[in-house]
């Protein structure tokens, strides 16, 4: 037993300081690559999919499934959240995402995608090319597993 | 087209101050919360995650299967 605690490399007694690349950091850099490939994979196969079909609505429902599982049952170690929120810094995002949503809502009641695009309209056009729809694809689902962290 | 472009214009307003909030509050020198931490604030009760996740996917619906 006396002889584990002496560190190879130094002779002292103590602890033996592991080397590095040891196993263990090996594999949740092998297990981040797996789960990275994989979600860009299927980032890539959700975003060949045509608009208003089964397969674009399975895609979409099935990570939000696979999330609200992992949140319920099996749920990652979580942010701490602030103890309180700063009104006044806090409403400057208030009052950003109220005009966002006024200039939202004047596109929508104008009905004129020429004259007064919504959001929608302008961002649609941008993720029509189907590596950048996969990759805003591969943003949201990792917006979404930011989200169960918190 | 004008009045496309003032669109367009009051949009990237928009964005861009968005943007400035988060970067102001990752700077740590005034009182400005990041996105994340006003949103995880929000989400501390069930029913604030509930309704940020439910956001979350219908901003998925929205832009990739319709």
């Amino acid at each position: 037993m006396a002889a584990e605690d002496i560190s190879p490399t130094s002779g002292r007694l103590g602890r033996a300081r592991p080397p590095l690349g040891l196993p263990g950091r090996r594999g949740r850099l092998a297990g981040t690559l797996v789960i990275g490939t994989g979600l860009a994979v299927y980032s890539w196969m959700a975003a060949s999919t045509a608009p208003f079909t089964r397969s674009a609505l399975v895609s979409v429902l099935l990570p939000g499934a696979v999330l609200a599982a992992i949140a319920i049952w099996r749920p990652p170690a979580r942010i701490c959240p602030p103890d309180e929120l700063d009104v006044a810094g806090f409403s400057y995002w208030a009052i950003s995402l109220a005009a966002l949503f006024e200039w939202e809502a004047s596109a929508f009641r104008d009905d004129s995608h020429t004259w007064h695009p919504s959001l929608t309209d302008l961002i649609n056009p941008l993720i029509t090319p189907h590596p950048l729809k996969s990759a805003a694809f591969l943003l949201w689902l990792l917006a979404g597993w930011a989200l169960v962290r918190r | 087209m004008a009045t496309r472009v003032i669109t367009i214009i009051g949009f990237a307003c928009v964005i861009t101050a968005l943007s400035g909030l988060e970067i102001a509050g990752r700077r740590r020198t005034n009182r400005v919360p990041t996105l994340g931490e006003w949103l995880g604030y929000l989400m501390r009760g069930r029913a604030g995650r509930a309704g940020v996740l439910l956001g979350w996917l219908w901003l998925g619906w929205h832009y990739f299967a319709r």
